[in-house]
Protein backbone atom coordinates (compact mmCIF):
# COMPACT_ATOMS: atom_id res chain seq x y z
CA UNK A 1 0.00 0.00 0.00
CA UNK A 2 2.99 2.20 -0.37
CA UNK A 3 2.65 3.25 -3.96
CA UNK A 4 0.06 5.84 -4.85
CA UNK A 5 -1.32 3.86 -7.78
CA UNK A 6 -0.76 0.13 -7.94
CA UNK A 7 -1.06 -0.08 -11.74
CA UNK A 8 -4.22 -0.54 -13.75
CA UNK A 9 -5.48 -3.57 -11.87
CA UNK A 10 -8.91 -2.78 -10.47
CA UNK A 11 -8.42 -5.51 -7.85
CA UNK A 12 -5.17 -3.97 -6.60
CA UNK A 13 -6.76 -0.52 -6.48
CA UNK A 14 -9.67 -1.81 -4.39
CA UNK A 15 -7.24 -3.67 -2.14
CA UNK A 16 -5.36 -0.45 -1.50
CA UNK A 17 -8.56 1.44 -0.82
CA UNK A 18 -9.89 -1.14 1.64
CA UNK A 19 -6.60 -1.35 3.49
CA UNK A 20 -6.77 2.42 3.97
CA UNK A 21 -10.29 2.01 5.31
CA UNK A 22 -9.10 -0.76 7.66
CA UNK A 23 -6.33 1.45 9.05
CA UNK A 24 -8.73 4.34 9.60
CA UNK A 25 -11.08 1.87 11.30
CA UNK A 26 -8.17 0.81 13.53
CA UNK A 27 -7.55 4.44 14.53
CA UNK A 28 -11.24 4.97 15.34
CA UNK A 29 -11.51 1.74 17.37
CA UNK A 30 -8.32 2.68 19.22
CA UNK A 31 -9.61 6.15 20.07
CA UNK A 32 -12.94 4.73 21.31
CA UNK A 33 -11.14 2.17 23.52
CA UNK A 34 -8.79 4.88 24.79
CA UNK A 35 -11.71 7.14 25.69
CA UNK A 36 -13.40 4.20 27.44
CA UNK A 37 -10.31 3.29 29.43
CA UNK A 38 -9.80 6.93 30.45
CA UNK A 39 -13.41 7.55 31.44
CA UNK A 40 -14.29 4.14 32.88
CA UNK A 41 -10.99 2.46 33.88
CA UNK A 42 -12.76 -0.61 35.23
CA UNK A 43 -14.07 -1.65 31.80
CA UNK A 44 -10.99 -3.62 30.88
CA UNK A 45 -10.17 -4.94 34.35
CA UNK A 46 -10.40 -8.61 33.34
CA UNK A 47 -8.39 -8.25 30.15
CA UNK A 48 -5.65 -6.36 31.94
CA UNK A 49 -5.60 -8.94 34.72
CA UNK A 50 -5.22 -11.74 32.16
CA UNK A 51 -2.33 -9.93 30.47
CA UNK A 52 -0.67 -9.46 33.85
CA UNK A 53 -0.94 -13.20 34.41
CA UNK A 54 1.04 -13.76 31.20
CA UNK A 55 3.86 -11.30 31.93
CA UNK A 56 3.93 -11.52 35.73
CA UNK A 57 5.33 -15.06 36.07
CA UNK A 58 7.88 -14.36 33.30
CA UNK A 59 9.04 -11.28 35.20
CA UNK A 60 9.13 -13.26 38.46
CA UNK A 61 11.30 -15.97 36.91
CA UNK A 62 13.68 -13.41 35.37
CA UNK A 63 13.76 -11.53 38.66
CA UNK A 64 14.95 -14.69 40.43
CA UNK A 65 17.81 -14.96 37.92
CA UNK A 66 18.93 -11.34 38.30
CA UNK A 67 18.51 -11.45 42.08
CA UNK A 68 20.71 -14.55 42.25
CA UNK A 69 23.34 -12.99 40.00
CA UNK A 70 23.46 -9.71 41.91
CA UNK A 71 23.39 -11.66 45.18
CA UNK A 72 26.51 -13.54 44.10
CA UNK A 73 28.27 -10.27 43.32
CA UNK A 74 27.32 -8.54 46.58
CA UNK A 75 28.03 -11.77 48.47
CA UNK A 76 31.57 -11.80 47.14
CA UNK A 77 31.87 -8.13 48.07
CA UNK A 78 30.78 -8.91 51.64
CA UNK A 79 33.58 -11.45 52.04
CA UNK A 80 36.05 -8.90 50.76
CA UNK A 81 35.86 -6.65 53.83
CA UNK A 82 34.30 -9.02 56.33
CA UNK A 83 36.45 -7.88 59.24
CA UNK A 84 35.47 -4.23 58.97
CA UNK A 85 31.80 -5.15 58.53
CA UNK A 86 31.98 -7.41 61.54
CA UNK A 87 33.24 -4.61 63.74
CA UNK A 88 30.61 -2.26 62.41
CA UNK A 89 27.81 -4.76 63.02
CA UNK A 90 28.95 -5.39 66.58
CA UNK A 91 28.88 -1.66 67.28
CA UNK A 92 25.43 -1.39 65.73
CA UNK A 93 24.18 -4.34 67.77
CA UNK A 94 25.27 -2.74 71.02
CA UNK A 95 23.49 0.48 70.10
CA UNK A 96 20.36 -1.38 69.01
CA UNK A 97 20.16 -3.39 72.23
CA UNK A 98 20.06 -0.16 74.18
CA UNK A 99 17.34 1.23 71.88
CA UNK A 100 15.37 -2.00 72.19
CA UNK A 101 15.17 -1.74 75.96
CA UNK A 102 13.95 1.83 75.61
CA UNK A 103 11.38 0.75 73.00
CA UNK A 104 10.09 -2.03 75.26
CA UNK A 105 9.56 0.45 78.03
CA UNK A 106 7.70 2.75 75.64
CA UNK A 107 5.50 -0.10 74.41
CA UNK A 108 4.55 -0.98 77.97
CA UNK A 109 3.75 2.61 78.76
CA UNK A 110 1.74 2.85 75.53
CA UNK A 111 -0.27 -0.23 76.44
CA UNK A 112 -1.09 1.20 79.84
CA UNK A 113 -2.15 4.51 78.29
CA UNK A 114 -4.32 2.74 75.72
CA UNK A 115 -5.92 0.65 78.42
CA UNK A 116 -6.79 3.77 80.38
CA UNK A 117 -8.19 5.45 77.27
CA UNK A 118 -9.98 2.22 76.28
CA UNK A 119 -8.78 2.49 72.69
CA UNK A 120 -9.41 -0.55 70.60
CA UNK A 121 -6.49 -1.44 68.41
CA UNK A 122 -7.48 -2.42 64.92
CA UNK A 123 -5.99 -5.73 63.92
CA UNK A 124 -4.03 -5.31 60.70
CA UNK A 125 -3.73 -8.66 59.00
CA UNK A 126 -1.43 -9.34 56.13
CA UNK A 127 -3.27 -10.44 53.00
CA UNK A 128 -0.26 -11.59 51.02
CA UNK A 129 3.48 -11.14 50.73
CA UNK A 130 5.16 -10.86 47.37
CA UNK A 131 8.14 -9.52 45.51
CA UNK A 132 8.28 -6.52 43.22
CA UNK A 133 9.37 -8.05 39.93
CA UNK A 134 8.92 -5.32 37.34
CA UNK A 135 7.93 -1.74 36.68
CA UNK A 136 6.59 0.60 34.02
CA UNK A 137 10.07 1.62 32.96
CA UNK A 138 8.95 3.12 29.64
CA UNK A 139 6.09 5.34 30.72
CA UNK A 140 5.60 8.59 32.62
CA UNK A 141 3.40 6.67 35.08
CA UNK A 142 4.97 4.84 38.01
CA UNK A 143 3.61 1.31 38.27
CA UNK A 144 5.25 -1.82 39.63
CA UNK A 145 4.41 -5.48 39.13
CA UNK A 146 3.88 -7.53 42.27
CA UNK A 147 4.30 -11.31 42.17
CA UNK A 148 1.05 -12.14 44.00
CA UNK A 149 -2.47 -11.79 42.65
CA UNK A 150 -6.11 -12.40 43.41
CA UNK A 151 -5.50 -16.12 44.01
CA UNK A 152 -3.67 -14.98 47.17
CA UNK A 153 -6.51 -12.65 48.11
CA UNK A 154 -5.15 -9.44 46.59
CA UNK A 155 -7.85 -7.01 45.50
CA UNK A 156 -7.86 -3.66 43.75
CA UNK A 157 -7.43 -0.79 46.20
CA UNK A 158 -5.43 -2.59 48.87
CA UNK A 159 -2.39 -0.74 50.28
CA UNK A 160 1.06 -2.24 49.80
CA UNK A 161 3.94 -1.61 52.17
CA UNK A 162 7.35 -3.00 52.94
CA UNK A 163 9.37 -3.12 56.11
CA UNK A 164 10.81 0.29 55.20
CA UNK A 165 7.62 2.13 54.39
CA UNK A 166 4.62 2.61 52.14
CA UNK A 167 5.00 1.34 48.57
CA UNK A 168 1.64 2.15 47.00
CA UNK A 169 -1.69 0.51 46.32
CA UNK A 170 -3.04 -2.18 44.00
CA UNK A 171 -4.73 -0.93 40.83
CA UNK A 172 -4.88 -4.09 38.66
CA UNK A 173 -5.14 -7.62 40.02
CA UNK A 174 -4.60 -10.70 37.88
CA UNK A 175 -4.89 -14.09 39.49
CA UNK A 176 -1.10 -14.62 39.64
CA UNK A 177 0.27 -11.09 39.78
CA UNK A 178 -0.92 -7.56 40.28
CA UNK A 179 0.02 -3.98 39.42
CA UNK A 180 0.85 -1.38 42.07
CA UNK A 181 0.38 2.36 41.73
CA UNK A 182 3.56 3.53 43.47
CA UNK A 183 3.55 6.48 45.86
CA UNK A 184 5.87 8.24 43.40
CA UNK A 185 3.19 8.27 40.67
CA UNK A 186 1.76 11.71 40.01
CA UNK A 187 -1.81 10.45 40.44
CA UNK A 188 -1.15 8.90 43.84
CA UNK A 189 -2.11 11.37 46.56
CA UNK A 190 -1.52 10.18 50.12
CA UNK A 191 -2.91 12.00 53.15
CA UNK A 192 0.01 12.21 55.55
CA UNK A 193 1.51 14.10 58.43
CA UNK A 194 4.89 15.11 59.72
CA UNK A 195 6.31 12.70 62.27
CA UNK A 196 7.75 15.70 64.12
CA UNK A 197 4.80 17.71 65.39
CA UNK A 198 2.07 15.88 63.47
CA UNK A 199 1.28 18.73 61.07
CA UNK A 200 -1.11 17.36 58.39
CA UNK A 201 0.40 17.32 54.90
CA UNK A 202 -0.42 15.91 51.46
CA UNK A 203 2.07 13.74 49.60
CA UNK A 204 1.92 13.48 45.82
CA UNK A 205 4.33 11.68 43.50
CA UNK A 206 6.43 13.59 40.99
CA UNK A 207 6.74 10.79 38.46
CA UNK A 208 10.53 10.57 38.80
CA UNK A 209 10.85 8.56 41.98
CA UNK A 210 10.45 11.48 44.38
CA UNK A 211 7.46 13.01 46.15
CA UNK A 212 6.02 16.49 46.56
CA UNK A 213 4.86 17.17 50.10
CA UNK A 214 2.68 20.17 50.87
CA UNK A 215 1.17 21.33 54.16
CA UNK A 216 -2.64 21.37 54.26
CA UNK A 217 -2.61 24.82 55.80
CA UNK A 218 -1.09 27.45 53.57
CA UNK A 219 1.42 29.72 55.18
CA UNK A 220 4.63 28.88 56.93
CA UNK A 221 6.65 26.06 55.41
CA UNK A 222 6.78 23.48 58.22
CA UNK A 223 9.37 21.21 56.64
CA UNK A 224 12.99 20.73 57.53
CA UNK A 225 15.54 18.61 55.78
CA UNK A 226 15.51 15.07 57.13
CA UNK A 227 11.88 15.21 58.30
CA UNK A 228 10.03 11.91 58.08
CA UNK A 229 6.51 11.86 56.57
CA UNK A 230 4.06 9.20 57.81
CA UNK A 231 0.56 8.32 56.67
CA UNK A 232 -2.28 9.87 58.64
CA UNK A 233 -4.94 7.28 57.79
CA UNK A 234 -7.34 10.00 56.63
CA UNK A 235 -9.59 8.74 53.85
CA UNK A 236 -9.31 5.21 55.13
CA UNK A 237 -7.33 3.80 52.23
CA UNK A 238 -3.89 3.68 53.80
CA UNK A 239 -3.33 2.58 57.41
CA UNK A 240 -2.02 5.33 59.69
CA UNK A 241 1.55 5.58 61.03
CA UNK A 242 3.26 3.97 58.04
CA UNK A 243 6.43 5.90 57.14
CA UNK A 244 6.36 7.25 53.58
CA UNK A 245 9.33 9.45 52.82
CA UNK A 246 12.16 11.63 54.07
CA UNK A 247 12.41 15.29 53.12
CA UNK A 248 15.54 16.11 51.12
CA UNK A 249 14.90 19.55 49.64
CA UNK A 250 12.72 22.52 50.53
CA UNK A 251 10.94 24.62 47.94
CA UNK A 252 8.78 27.72 48.30
CA UNK A 253 5.58 26.21 49.67
CA UNK A 254 6.50 22.60 50.39
CA UNK A 255 9.30 20.13 50.02
CA UNK A 256 10.66 17.30 47.91
CA UNK A 257 10.94 13.94 49.63
CA UNK A 258 12.41 10.56 48.75
CA UNK A 259 10.31 7.45 49.48
CA UNK A 260 11.74 5.34 52.29
CA UNK A 261 10.73 2.13 50.49
CA UNK A 262 12.72 2.06 47.25
CA UNK A 263 10.79 -0.35 44.99
CA UNK A 264 14.04 -1.44 43.35
CA UNK A 265 15.58 -2.57 46.63
CA UNK A 266 12.82 -3.87 48.89
CA UNK A 267 12.92 -7.62 49.25
CA UNK A 268 9.29 -8.22 50.19
CA UNK A 269 6.15 -6.19 49.72
CA UNK A 270 3.24 -6.79 52.09
CA UNK A 271 -0.34 -6.39 50.88
CA UNK A 272 -2.68 -5.27 53.64
CA UNK A 273 -6.46 -4.92 53.66
CA UNK A 274 -7.80 -1.44 53.03
CA UNK A 275 -7.73 0.34 56.39
CA UNK A 276 -11.45 0.97 56.32
CA UNK A 277 -13.11 -1.58 54.03
CA UNK A 278 -15.59 1.02 52.76
CA UNK A 279 -12.77 3.09 51.26
CA UNK A 280 -11.45 0.08 49.40
CA UNK A 281 -14.92 -0.63 48.00
CA UNK A 282 -15.28 2.95 46.80
CA UNK A 283 -11.91 2.72 45.15
CA UNK A 284 -12.92 -0.48 43.36
CA UNK A 285 -16.13 0.99 41.96
CA UNK A 286 -15.13 4.57 41.18
CA UNK A 287 -11.35 4.44 40.75
CA UNK A 288 -10.91 8.01 39.49
CA UNK A 289 -7.16 7.73 39.10
CA UNK A 290 -6.60 4.21 37.89
CA UNK A 291 -5.08 4.07 34.39
CA UNK B 1 15.75 -7.90 -10.05
CA UNK B 2 19.11 -6.54 -11.11
CA UNK B 3 20.33 -6.42 -7.55
CA UNK B 4 19.43 -10.09 -7.06
CA UNK B 5 21.41 -11.00 -10.20
CA UNK B 6 24.45 -9.11 -8.98
CA UNK B 7 24.35 -10.68 -5.52
CA UNK B 8 26.86 -13.43 -4.73
CA UNK B 9 25.50 -16.94 -5.36
CA UNK B 10 23.54 -18.35 -2.47
CA UNK B 11 24.66 -21.19 -0.34
CA UNK B 12 22.68 -24.37 -0.79
CA UNK B 13 19.80 -24.57 1.64
CA UNK B 14 19.79 -20.84 2.23
CA UNK B 15 16.49 -19.23 1.43
CA UNK B 16 13.57 -17.37 2.86
CA UNK B 17 12.46 -18.54 6.29
CA UNK B 18 9.26 -20.54 6.45
CA UNK B 19 7.47 -18.00 8.65
CA UNK B 20 8.84 -14.95 6.83
CA UNK B 21 5.40 -13.33 6.69
CA UNK B 22 5.01 -13.52 10.46
CA UNK B 23 8.54 -12.58 11.54
CA UNK B 24 8.04 -8.78 11.56
CA UNK B 25 4.84 -8.92 13.61
CA UNK B 26 6.41 -11.50 15.94
CA UNK B 27 9.39 -9.22 16.61
CA UNK B 28 7.03 -6.35 17.47
CA UNK B 29 5.20 -8.59 19.96
CA UNK B 30 8.54 -9.72 21.38
CA UNK B 31 9.58 -6.09 21.79
CA UNK B 32 6.33 -5.33 23.61
CA UNK B 33 7.07 -8.30 25.87
CA UNK B 34 10.37 -6.67 26.87
CA UNK B 35 8.30 -4.74 29.40
CA UNK B 36 8.18 -7.99 31.41
CA UNK B 37 11.91 -7.59 32.07
CA UNK B 38 12.61 -7.38 35.80
CA UNK B 39 13.78 -3.78 35.63
CA UNK B 40 12.48 -1.76 38.55
CA UNK B 41 13.09 1.83 37.56
CA UNK B 42 11.85 4.94 39.31
CA UNK B 43 12.35 7.24 36.35
CA UNK B 44 10.67 5.65 33.31
CA UNK B 45 13.41 6.65 30.88
CA UNK B 46 13.48 3.43 28.87
CA UNK B 47 12.29 3.66 25.26
CA UNK B 48 8.94 2.33 24.12
CA UNK B 49 10.40 -0.85 22.60
CA UNK B 50 7.28 -2.03 20.75
CA UNK B 51 6.72 1.26 18.96
CA UNK B 52 10.40 1.59 18.11
CA UNK B 53 10.51 -1.84 16.47
CA UNK B 54 7.24 -1.09 14.66
CA UNK B 55 8.59 2.05 13.01
CA UNK B 56 11.94 0.37 12.34
CA UNK B 57 10.14 -2.28 10.26
CA UNK B 58 7.83 0.21 8.60
CA UNK B 59 10.70 2.51 7.60
CA UNK B 60 12.68 -0.43 6.24
CA UNK B 61 9.81 -1.88 4.20
CA UNK B 62 6.49 -0.56 2.96
CA UNK B 63 4.71 -3.84 3.62
CA UNK B 64 6.14 -5.71 6.63
CA UNK B 65 2.54 -6.70 7.49
CA UNK B 66 -0.92 -5.78 6.24
CA UNK B 67 -1.51 -2.26 7.49
CA UNK B 68 -4.50 -3.16 9.67
CA UNK B 69 -2.31 -5.49 11.79
CA UNK B 70 -1.08 -2.35 13.55
CA UNK B 71 -4.30 -2.31 15.59
CA UNK B 72 -4.05 -5.81 17.12
CA UNK B 73 -0.29 -5.34 17.62
CA UNK B 74 -1.06 -2.12 19.46
CA UNK B 75 -3.58 -3.94 21.66
CA UNK B 76 -0.90 -6.48 22.62
CA UNK B 77 1.47 -3.62 23.48
CA UNK B 78 -1.17 -1.87 25.59
CA UNK B 79 -1.86 -5.05 27.53
CA UNK B 80 1.77 -5.87 28.25
CA UNK B 81 3.10 -2.38 28.99
CA UNK B 82 0.16 -1.19 31.09
CA UNK B 83 -0.69 1.81 28.90
CA UNK B 84 -4.39 2.70 28.86
CA UNK B 85 -6.01 0.30 26.42
CA UNK B 86 -6.54 1.92 23.04
CA UNK B 87 -3.51 4.21 23.22
CA UNK B 88 -1.17 2.09 21.10
CA UNK B 89 -4.02 0.85 18.90
CA UNK B 90 -4.83 4.39 17.79
CA UNK B 91 -1.24 5.63 17.70
CA UNK B 92 0.15 2.66 15.77
CA UNK B 93 -2.65 2.69 13.18
CA UNK B 94 -2.21 6.43 12.74
CA UNK B 95 1.54 5.90 12.32
CA UNK B 96 0.98 3.37 9.52
CA UNK B 97 -1.34 5.81 7.77
CA UNK B 98 0.99 8.78 8.27
CA UNK B 99 4.01 6.87 6.95
CA UNK B 100 2.02 5.82 3.86
CA UNK B 101 1.18 9.45 3.18
CA UNK B 102 4.82 10.46 3.80
CA UNK B 103 5.98 7.73 1.39
CA UNK B 104 4.01 9.43 -1.37
CA UNK B 105 5.60 12.80 -0.74
CA UNK B 106 9.25 11.93 -0.23
CA UNK B 107 11.28 11.98 -3.44
CA UNK B 108 14.25 10.12 -2.02
CA UNK B 109 15.13 8.36 1.19
CA UNK B 110 18.38 8.07 3.03
CA UNK B 111 19.50 7.28 6.52
CA UNK B 112 19.16 10.81 7.85
CA UNK B 113 15.59 11.22 6.64
CA UNK B 114 14.63 7.92 8.24
CA UNK B 115 16.22 8.92 11.51
CA UNK B 116 14.49 12.30 11.47
CA UNK B 117 11.15 10.63 10.70
CA UNK B 118 11.70 8.15 13.52
CA UNK B 119 12.68 10.98 15.88
CA UNK B 120 9.47 12.84 15.02
CA UNK B 121 7.30 9.77 15.62
CA UNK B 122 9.06 8.78 18.85
CA UNK B 123 8.64 12.34 20.14
CA UNK B 124 4.94 12.27 19.23
CA UNK B 125 4.62 8.98 21.11
CA UNK B 126 6.19 10.37 24.30
CA UNK B 127 4.25 13.64 24.13
CA UNK B 128 0.96 11.75 23.70
CA UNK B 129 1.84 9.49 26.65
CA UNK B 130 2.48 12.62 28.66
CA UNK B 131 -0.88 14.12 27.61
CA UNK B 132 -2.80 10.92 28.39
CA UNK B 133 -1.10 10.65 31.79
CA UNK B 134 -2.11 14.25 32.48
CA UNK B 135 -5.72 13.41 31.53
CA UNK B 136 -5.94 10.75 34.24
CA UNK B 137 -4.45 13.01 36.89
CA UNK B 138 -0.73 12.30 36.56
CA UNK B 139 0.35 15.72 35.32
CA UNK B 140 4.15 15.60 35.38
CA UNK B 141 6.21 18.58 34.15
CA UNK B 142 7.20 18.29 30.49
CA UNK B 143 10.90 18.60 31.33
CA UNK B 144 10.72 15.11 32.84
CA UNK B 145 9.74 13.77 29.39
CA UNK B 146 12.88 15.10 27.69
CA UNK B 147 15.29 12.33 28.82
CA UNK B 148 13.11 9.48 27.48
CA UNK B 149 12.61 11.34 24.19
CA UNK B 150 16.36 11.87 23.73
CA UNK B 151 17.19 8.33 24.82
CA UNK B 152 14.71 6.73 22.43
CA UNK B 153 15.93 8.89 19.51
CA UNK B 154 19.51 7.83 20.26
CA UNK B 155 18.57 4.15 20.55
CA UNK B 156 16.62 4.10 17.29
CA UNK B 157 19.64 3.46 14.97
CA UNK B 158 20.44 0.34 16.99
CA UNK B 159 16.89 -0.90 16.59
CA UNK B 160 16.93 -0.09 12.85
CA UNK B 161 20.21 -2.00 12.42
CA UNK B 162 18.89 -5.02 14.32
CA UNK B 163 15.71 -5.05 12.27
CA UNK B 164 17.60 -4.83 8.98
CA UNK B 165 19.74 -7.81 10.06
CA UNK B 166 16.58 -9.70 10.99
CA UNK B 167 15.06 -8.83 7.63
CA UNK B 168 18.11 -10.25 5.86
CA UNK B 169 17.80 -13.48 7.85
CA UNK B 170 14.05 -13.66 7.23
CA UNK B 171 14.48 -13.39 3.47
CA UNK B 172 17.53 -15.63 3.41
CA UNK B 173 19.99 -13.08 2.13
Amino acid sequence: MATARPGWSRRAQYGLFFSFLAVIGGIIVGLILLALSLVAPKTFENVRGAALDITGPVASALHEVTATASGLVTGAGDYWDAARQNGELKRERRALLQRMVEAKAIIQENQQLKATLQLRQRNQDTIAVGRIVGSSFNSPRRFAILSVGSSAGVQVGMPVRSADGLVGRIIDAGSLSSRILLVSDRANIVPARLLRGGIPVISQGRGDGTLDVRPLEVGRNPFRRGDVIITSGTGGLYPPLVPIARVVKLDDDGAVAIPLADPANISFAIVEPAFEPQAGADEATAGPDAP
Amino acid sequence: MVRAALAPPRRIGQGPTRFRMLVPAATVVAASLLSALPIVSTSGWYPDFGYMVLISWRLLRADPWPAWWAAPLGLVNDLFTGYPIGFSIALWSATMLALDLIDRRTMWRDYWIEWILAAVFLTIDQVLQWRVAALVGAKVPFSSMLPPIIISICVFPLSAWLISRLDGWRLGR
